[in-house]
């Protein structure tokens, strides 16, 4: 009897678990890489035009308004940005992040978090990924499954691809970001801000910061860095298994393909369009021979490619390689406060530019704490919040808001930032920006990349 | 008979018998084989120290050149997130060993001990989710898990976690159960005992060695896993192998090793405090695979 019982529990126990576990397998869908950008010609910051400037060095959260004649953003008609900051208070914004960095981690967990806690009663929950495809596949995935609302993404930290990717499929809530009252901070004529990797950002995403391409060497080993494409071949062949970088479409492999391609094929402006078949049959060839001319006299003779970045940084740690190649200006000065890159680590642009780009917020278009997350992302474009993430101590990154808008005492005070040892000058790096390009043609380029270049 | 000797009578070689060979070439084989494991468990873990002591350690340094407290220092800050994953995951682990032991131990007993029509099935089925890629089952749990409202929630993940954790427990407790002797159950009866009363003093005594391997299995796999973790959890439930992903993806040594060292310790804490259970001189280890 007692047996039967045990028995049959069991069974009913197990069964449906099994079954469970053998459901459904829906595709995942395939989502891009993270990182990307956009930027414009060369703009000097000085030029910008000048917008009202409010009297106040820091304004308090009370007196903050939406820039006039803004359009409250959907849900919110009729309603002013203090209508906002009331309905914010007391929810917890959960705020999905690319979570490899301690410093970044650190800055938000708690600069960010307590200024949001203290001044607006907002509580944020930073939730670390691993890659931003996670909260892409994530917001997607309720979108297939019917959770229009009260989803558990309020905001992101994203560009590029991703950004593209979320607002094609609608992922994503908005126009809101031109509602934000720090918005006029930002030099939205710039087009490398008001477009995220050539596609138009439209108030579905708000500035965070700013990227640009630098060089990094080891100034004992390379007295004198090559700053032009061409040197920089040349120094190649003089120094065999000295030179490489990370495998597109490690975006990082994939950006400095594209300086090589924007050398080789005669400029970046003839591309700037709508992707263009015919153009890129045409033109990319010649890249591609550049590429393949100077593979033999890279590490390991060009048979193989660091898989990302990260394998690049530990060949340039272990002094394998000489060059490293990054998205951070500050990156190499983050380098070596950590231990990780030698005291004698600097950096370099090209004479002809580096490729520069804007990474934003956005919020998902079930977010069940709006409120919360405008309010999150009108303090990251605070001049406070922006001044602190660009001390090189917190983290360094540049800037998305454009100092030329802000007050004087506040110009003076992100004047006055010092830079990391490594770290270009702000000037140096602004008049040395190039745009990106569309991603269909980051993606064309990558491709033909491993087509043309790694399986040749 | 107690019921220790009823449960070792299936063993090949008593214990009694393994005492007896003395010093034998055996004894020193066994010895050097459990040194073996000793330091090749252990070997692995000396880099991870000192990674996480280290500042700059460049090839080809054999030792760091510099020292720092970086990593342990934001390892038990605040901000890292590090105390409340540990948490998170201790309770899931807990919870789901508990439950496993609660289907195991019913369902070992089925297995191990009743012929049934179908019996092959349902082992095969016991069996699907170790074969299965957890990918792909997961990504249509997930869809029903949004459905349910369990998606990222502590309760969703732990209902997750049962499906890798399962087929070892059953496993277990089958072969456990396949070398238990049920006539002692009806002794007790016999005597007057009520079946609450014979589960206590006579079958749970008897599979107490299964059940605390079973469950040192579910602890560990239920501690190791990322991608259900992942995506029932969504994120918001964060548990330690979240942690350590972005770091060991973000190339920083330092915290990723340290962050190893707070992974591991708990894990080989259990083993430990479990192991006079794994000598493999208790009965009821009978053998695997033998359902």
């Amino acid at each position: 009897m007692t047996r039967k019982l045990f028995a049959l529990l069991g069974l009913l126990i197990i069964v449906p678990l099994v079954l469970g576990a053998c459901g459904p397998t829906p595709t995942p869908t395939e989502a891009p890489k993270t990182e990307a950008p956009t930027e414009a010609p060369t703009e000097a910051a000085t030029e910008a035009p000048a917008t009202e400037q409010p009297t106040e060095a820091a304004p308090a959260a009370a007196e903050e308004m939406a820039p006039e004649g803004a359009t409250p953003p959907p849900g919110y008609e009729g309603k002013t940005w203090a209508d906002i900051v009331a309905e914010a208070e007391g929810q917890t914004v959960n705020w999905y992040m690319w979570g490899g960095s301690d410093t970044i981690n650190a800055w938000v967990t708690g600069y960010v978090a307590d200024n949001l806690k203290e001044r607006y009663g907002v509580n944020l929950n930073m939730v670390p990924v691993s890659d931003a495809t996670e909260f892409v596949n994530k917001v997607l995935g309720e979108k297939q499954a019917g959770k229009d609302t009260d989803g558990s993404v309020d905001i992101m930290w994203i560009n590029g691809e991703n950004f593209r990717t979320m607002r094609q499929a609608d992922l994503l809530y908005g126009p809101w970001s031109l509602f934000l009252p720090n918005t006029v901070y930002v030099n939205w004529e710039d087009a490398s801000v008001s477009n995220d990797f050539g596609f138009p950002v439209e108030g579905y995403e708000s500035p965070y910061g700013k990227a640009q391409v630098v060089m990094i060497y080891d100034s004992a080993k390379v007295p004198e860095p090559p700053t032009t494409i061409d040197a920089l071949i040349e120094w190649i062949k003089a120094n065999p298994g000295k030179f490489t970088y990370p495998a597109p479409p490690d975006f990082t492999g994939s950006v400095f393909v594209r300086h090589i391609c924007y050398w080789a094929t005669g400029g970046y402006e003839q591309f700037l369009g709508e992707f263009d078949q015919e153009l890129f049959d045409e033109k990319m060839p010649a890249c591609w021979e550049a590429l393949n001319d100077i593979e033999p006299y890279l590490w390991r003779e060009g048979q193989t490619y660091p898989e990302n970045h990260t394998r690049l940084q530990d060949l340039f740690a272990n002094g394998e390689v000489y060059f490293d190649v990054s998205y951070g200006p500050a990156n190499a000065s983050n380098m070596i406060k950590q231990g990780k890159y030698p005291e004698t680590t600097r950096t370099f642009v090209f004479d002809t530019g580096t490729i520069a780009n804007t990474h934003y917020v956005a919020i998902a278009y079930n977010s069940p704490h709006k409120a919360g997350a405008m309010v999150l992302a009108n303090f990251l474009l605070s001049p406070e919040a922006q001044l602190s993430k660009a001390h090189p101590d917190v983290w360094g990154d540049l800037p998305a808001i454009d100092p030329a808008l802000l007050p004087a005492d506040w110009q003076q005070k992100f004047n006055e930032l010092p830079r990391g040892v490594a770290t270009l000058p702000s000037d140096v790096l602004a008049a040395h920006r190039l745009p990106e390009l569309q991603s269909p043609w980051l993606i064309a380029i990558e491709k033909g990349w491993e087509e043309n270049v790694l399986q040749k | 008979m107690t019921l220790e000797q009823a449960a070792t009578r299936d063993l090949a070689i008593p214990p009694s018998q393994i005492a007896e060979t003395g010093w034998g070439w055996g004894q020193v084989a066994r010895w050097l084989v459990v040194v073996g494991i000793i330091v090749g468990v252990l070997l692995p873990f000396i880099p991870l120290a000192v990674w996480s002591f280290s500042h700059r350690w460049y090839f080809p340094a054999l030792i760091p050149t510099q020292w720092s407290m970086r990593a342990w220092h934001y390892v038990f800050s605040p901000g890292s997130q590090v105390p409340k994953a540990l948490g998170y995951s201790t309770v899931i682990a807990l919870v789901v060993t508990l439950l496993s032991i609660l289907i195991g131990i019913p369902a070992g007993r089925a297995m191990g001990l009743h012929r049934f029509r179908g019996k092959t099935l349902v082992e095969f089925l016991i069996l699907a989710p170790t074969i299965v890629p957890t990918i792909a089952v997961a990504m249509g749990i997930h869809v029903a898990f949004i459905k349910y409202g369990l998606a990222d929630t502590l309760l969703g993940v732990i209902l997750v976690h049962l499906i890798p954790v399962t087929p070892y427990m059953v496993m277990i407790m089958s072969s456990v159960f396949a070398n238990y002797d049920p006539e002692y159950e009806e002794q007790a009866r016999t005597l007057g005992a009520n079946p609450v009363r014979t589960f206590i003093y006579v079958t749970f005594p008897a599979i107490l060695p299964g059940i605390v391997v079973g469950g040192l299995f579910s602890f560990i796999i239920s501690w190791s896993q990322y991608v259900l973790t992942l995506l029932i959890g969504g994120g918001r439930v964060i548990t330690l192998p979240l942690l350590l992903f972005s770091f060991a993806g973000s190339g920083d040594n330092p915290i990723t090793a340290a962050l190893s060292i707070v992974f591991v310790a708990p894990a080989v804490i259990f083993l430990i405090v479990t192991s006079r259970y794994l000598t493999g001189e208790n009965a009821a280890i009978g053998g695997f695979g033998k359902i």
